[in-house]
């Protein structure tokens, strides 16, 4: 198993610092105290699931800012675009619904990419991410059910329909 | 501050909305895996309408804790919201949960697991 390094150890202790400082909003001594001996023991025990790479790589301008265009514009446009469907195909009196489980590929490698873009995918109604897989030639392969499946096309043509720019921006946020 | 009341209230009238979209799907969607594709409606733009309301009326009201507090909810929601109905999905489907009706096509079932 991977040990916890100490910047890891540090990147951890921060997030879950910055979180309790947002939840308690409080600058009382007591809590703080409290508040950074429960970090630290957190941190300690969860660095090494919590840090795959590098610790404060999202700190680099070009990540941030592309884990902020993504987080504010790019995602919640395609959610907005997606609720409305779902919820168009639940009041529609026919149901137009034809479901089934198609296999896409992605070029991303990075297991924090792939992790992004499989939970956007899930989030966004109408398609949940069911398995990742890598193939025998090392390709890896997303399952995906999906409310309106299309199951002539090919492979790739299927993925960019699901995927849109969202694969795009995932592969710039974790480089 | 009037106009800053009105976009809230209209952000939690269009959560409100898609909620109810979303129960509307859970009720007549045919199988398990199209009712988690409709749940999906209700974690995205329910919650996050209510808490952007909510947010908007904290700002209304000087609140600045309520603001913050609001939105870590939202992204906690955003966090593991697709966790959770990504492992109900698999879940059921390892487990032998299949719909009535047919697919349209079953790349999952045809490829083999072993894990």
């Amino acid at each position: 198993m991977k040990k916890a390094t100490v910047p890891a150890v540090a990147a951890t202790f921060l997030v879950c610092a910055v979180f309790w400082l947002l939840i308690t909003w409080s600058l009382d001594v007591q809590k703080l105290i409290a508040g950074a001996v429960i970090c630290l023991i957190a941190a300690l025990f969860s660095a090494r699931f919590f840090v795959q790479g590098r610790p404060f790589g999202l700190l680099r301008p070009g990540c941030f800012f592309s884990a902020l265009a993504y987080f504010l514009v790019i995602f919640p446009g395609e959610l907005i675009k997606a609720n409305w469907d779902v919820a168009r195909r639940a009041f529609s009196p026919r149901l137009p619904v034809n479901p089934g489980i198609v296999r896409v590929p992605t070029a991303l490698t990075n297991d924090c990419a792939l992790n992004l873009l499989a939970n956007s995918i899930t989030l966004t109604p109408g398609t949940i991410t069911m398995d990742i897989a890598d193939d025998e030639e090392g390709k890896t392969w997303y399952y995906i059910h999906c409310i309106d499946a299309d199951a002539e096309s090919a492979p790739e043509e299927k993925g960019e329909a699901i995927k849109g720019t969202l694969e795009k921006w995932a592969g710039r946020i974790f480089r | 501050m009037t106009i800053l009341r009105i976009i809230a209230d209209v952000c939690i009238a269009l959560g409100c909305f898609f909620a109810l979209a979303g129960v509307v799907g859970l009720l007549r969607m045919p199988d398990a895996f199209c009712r988690m594709q409709s749940s999906t409606n209700i974690t995205t733009l329910g919650i996050l309408g209510a808490v952007i309301g909510c947010a908007l009326h904290a700002i209304g009201m000087r609140n600045w804790a309520m603001l913050v507090k609001t939105l870590v909810i939202g992204l906690f929601f955003l966090a593991t919201g697709p966790i959770a109905g990504h492992s109900i999905c698999k879940g059921a489907y390892r487990a032998g949960v299949r719909p009535e009706r047919e697919m349209v096509c079953d790349e999952y079932g045809r490829d083999e697991f072993d894990d």
